[in-house]
C-alpha cells in the first residue's frame, strides 16, 4: 500500500518571516531599478514614489530582518545548528551536494539530503544562507540606511571612501540578490515534486518521498 | 615722419583712447577709496566701506565710481551733502522689469541680493554664497523643513544646490566642485569651502591655486589629475564637494511647476553630466573655474568620491558588472533547466 507522510519543517514565524521578505527585496528590486534607470522605467508614476517606496520597502526587510535574527538566536536558538556547516559538510557535504546538482541529478539518483526540522538546509544552502542572511543582507542594509541619511551621516560615508563606493557597494549587492533570486526560486523546484518545496514554505508541512511497502 | 612713425604714433593713439576712460574711472576710483577703502570708516556706518580687493573685480570699478555717484561735489565730505545714488535700473532696466513681475520683487531690493560693490557673475560665485544671500532672510532649518515636505533629503539637497537652481527660470546646469576643508586636528568638524588664504599655504611660492589639481598647468583637470588629488586630499582633510550650478541666471524667482518632479535633475542621464568643473576661490572673493575632463563626473570611484546624484551619475561599467552578475544568476536556471529537460526521462525511470 501507499501512503504520504509529512514533516512540519518551516515554523509560522519562520513563514511569515520569509513571504514578507520576499515582497519587500522584489519591491526593493524594481523599484531600484526605476531609481538607478529612471529614463527607462517608470513603474511607480513618479522618481519620489519610486524612492518612498524603495525606502519603505527597505525599512521593512530590516525590521524584518532583525526579528528572524532575534528569533532563530533567542526563541528558537537553532542560528547556528541550521545556517553553521559543519566541519563534515565542509570537508565532503559541499562537494557531494555539489555533485548531485550537476551531475546525479540528471541521472535521475536521490538527493544526498533529507531535511528535518533540525537540519532543514543542505551543506550548500548553509554555505549560501549564511553568506546572504550574515554578510550581504547585514551590508545592504547599512548602506541603504547610510544612503537614506546621507547629510547626517556624511561623517561615517566619508570612513568607508565617499558617496560613490557607499552607492557602488549597494547596488552590486543588489544585483547579487536578484541572482540569488533567479538561483533560489530556480531550486526551490528540484524537490520530488516541483512543487515540493514551494508547500512547507506555505502551510509549513513538506510531504516526504513516496515510500512503497 | 616716416610710415614706421605714424603707424606707431597712430596705434598709441588708439590704445590711448580705449584706456582712457579706464584710467580716467581708476583714478577716480582710487581717490574714493583713499577714504572708503579704509577699515576705519566703517566706524560711521559700514556702508561707507568699500572692500578694494572685491571691488576691483567687479565690471562697476570699469565705469568708475562717478559714474554711479555723480554729484560728489570738490568739498566732499565737507560740504554736507548726501552725494548722488544711482539706481539699479538705470542700466539694468530689463532685470528690473523681470525681478518686479516676479513674487520676489516686492519683498527685497536689488541691494539686499547685491553689493554693488562687490557684484560677481553667476559662475564667479560659489554656490554656499549664493545660499548664503538667500538666507538673510530664509532661515536655513526652517528652509530645511518647509521643504522635507515634499523632497526627500532636503537637507542634502540645499547642501548640494544654490536655491536659485530651482527657483529662477535657469536652463544650463553644469556640476561645479569646490575644495572643501576642515579644521586639522578636529576630525568632527564641518567641512567648509577653503579660502584663498589656505590653499595658498598648501603650495609652495606664488603658484596659482589651481597647480593643486591641474598639475600640468594645462588649463584642464584630466580625470587622473582628479584622481591624484582625492587620493592625497583625505590626509589633509579636503575634500572636492560638488554643486549643480546654474550658469546664466534670470531674475524671475518662481517655483518651478518642472522642479517638482524629481526626473527634471534626476533622469537627464549621464550625457548631461558630462560637463563640470573645478572652482578655485580668489584673493578678491571671487571664484574661477577650470574644466575637468568629460564624464570625470561618472567615473566608478576616483574621480569625485563625494557626488553622486541618483539616476543622473550612474557608472555605465558598473551596470555592465551588475548585468554581468545578473546573467550569472540566471545560468543556473537556463543551464541547467536545459540538461533537467534533457534528462528528464531518467529521473522517470528511477
Amino acid at each position: 500500500m501507499e501512503h504520504k507522510e509529512y514533516i512540519y519543517l518551516t515554523p509560522m514565524p519562520v513563514r511569515i518571516w520569509h513571504w514578507l521578505n520576499a515582497l519587500g527585496i522584489v519591491t526593493l528590486c524594481v523599484t531600484g531599478l526605476q531609481i538607478r534607470f529612471p529614463e527607462y522605467v517608470n513603474f511607480f508614476g513618479t522618481y519620489k514614489a519610486a524612492i518612498r517606496l524603495h525606502n519603505t520597502a527597505g525599512v521593512t526587510v530590516s525590521v524584518s530582518y532583525a526579528l528572524w535574527l532575534f528569533y532563530y538566536l533567542f526563541v528558537s536558538g537553532s542560528l547556528a545548528k541550521l545556517y553553521i556547516p559543519t566541519i563534515e559538510d565542509i570537508k565532503s557535504g559541499l562537494f557531494r551536494q555539489a555533485f548531485f546538482y550537476f551531475f546525479s541529478y540528471f541521472l535521475g539518483r536521490p538527493n544526498p539530503h533529507h531535511s528535518t526540522p533540525d537540519n532543514k538546509f543542505n551543506p550548500l544552502q548553509k554555505a549560501a544562507y549564511l553568506m546572504i542572511m550574515m554578510v550581504l543582507l547585514p551590508l545592504v542594509i547599512i548602506s541603504g540606511f547610510l544612503l537614506m541619511y546621507v547629510a547626517p551621516l556624511r561623517e561615517l560615508i566619508l570612513l568607508i571612501g565617499g558617496i560613490k563606493t557607499l552607492v557602488s557597494a549597494h547596488f552590486l549587492i543588489a544585483c547579487c540578490f536578484n541572482a540569488f533570486l533567479f538561483v533560489h526560486i530556480y531550486l526551490a523546484t528540484l524537490g520530488h515534486t516541483p512543487l515540493a518545496h514551494f508547500k512547507p514554505m506555505w502551510d509549513g508541512w513538506e510531504e516526504l518521498e513516496e515510500q512503497h511497502h | 615722419m616716416n610710415i614706421a612713425t605714424s603707424t606707431i604714433l597712430l596705434s598709441l593713439a588708439a590704445l590711448m583712447a580705449l584706456a582712457g576712460p579706464a584710467t580716467a574711472a581708476s583714478q577716480h576710483n582710487g581717490r574714493c577709496l583713499s577714504c572708503h577703502g579704509q577699515k576705519s570708516i566703517a566706524e560711521k556706518g559700514e556702508r561707507f566701506y568699500v572692500n578694494p580687493a572685491k571691488f576691483a573685480g567687479t565690471t562697476h570699478a570699469v565705469i568708475g565710481c562717478p559714474a554711479c555717484h555723480d554729484k560728489v561735489s570738490a568739498n566732499h565730505p565737507y560740504d554736507g551733502a548726501i552725494p548722488s545714488k544711482a539706481t539699479c535700473k538705470e542700466c539694468h532696466a530689463p532685470v528690473q522689469a523681470e525681478y518686479s513681475r516676479s513674487f520676489h520683487g516686492t519683498k527685497a531690493a536689488c541691494a539686499d541680493c547685491h553689493n554693488p560693490h562687490e557684484v560677481k557673475t553667476p559662475v564667479s560665485v560659489s554656490g554656499d554664497e549664493m545660499n548664503s544671500h538667500c538666507a538673510r532672510c530664509h532661515d536655513a532649518k526652517k528652509t530645511i523643513q518647509s521643504h522635507s515636505k515634499w523632497l526627500p533629503q532636503a537637507d542634502l539637497h540645499i547642501d548640494a544646490m544654490p536655491c536659485i537652481t530651482c527657483h529662477t527660470g535657469s536652463k544650463n546646469y553644469v556640476i561645479t566642485m569646490f575644495i572643501e576643508n576642515r579644521n586639522t586636528g578636529e576630525k568632527h568638524s564641518e567641512f567648509k569651502i577653503a579660502t584663498h588664504e589656505e590653499l595658498s599655504r598648501l603650495l609652495p611660492g606664488n603658484r596659482a591655486l589651481k597647480s593643486l589639481i591641474d598639475r600640468n598647468g594645462d588649463g584642464l583637470i584630466s580625470l587622473k589629475e582628479l584622481r591624484n588629488f582625492n587620493a592625497d586630499a583625505r590626509s589633509k582633510d579636503m575634500r572636492l564637494w560638488g554643486m549643480m550650478t546654474p550658469e546664466v541666471v534670470t531674475h524671475s524667482y518662481q517655483i518651478m511647476e518642472n522642479r517638482w518632479d524629481c526626473t527634471f535633475c534626476h533622469a537627464s542621464g549621464p550625457q548631461a553630466m558630462q560637463t563640470s568643473y573645478v572652482s578655485f576661490p580668489e584673493k578678491d572673493g571671487s571664484y574661477t573655474r577650470v574644466a575637468v575632463e568629460k564624464g570625470a563626473i561618472l567615473d566608478i570611484l576616483y574621480g569625485t568620491p563625494d557626488f553622486y546624484m541618483l539616476g543622473s551619475t550612474r557608472s555605465t561599467p558598473l551596470n555592465i558588472i551588475g548585468a554581468l552578475i545578473l546573467v550569472g544568476g540566471l545560468m543556473m536556471p537556463v543551464g541547467h533547466g536545459t540538461f533537467r529537460f534533457l534528462t528528464r526521462k531518467n529521473r522517470k525511470e528511477h
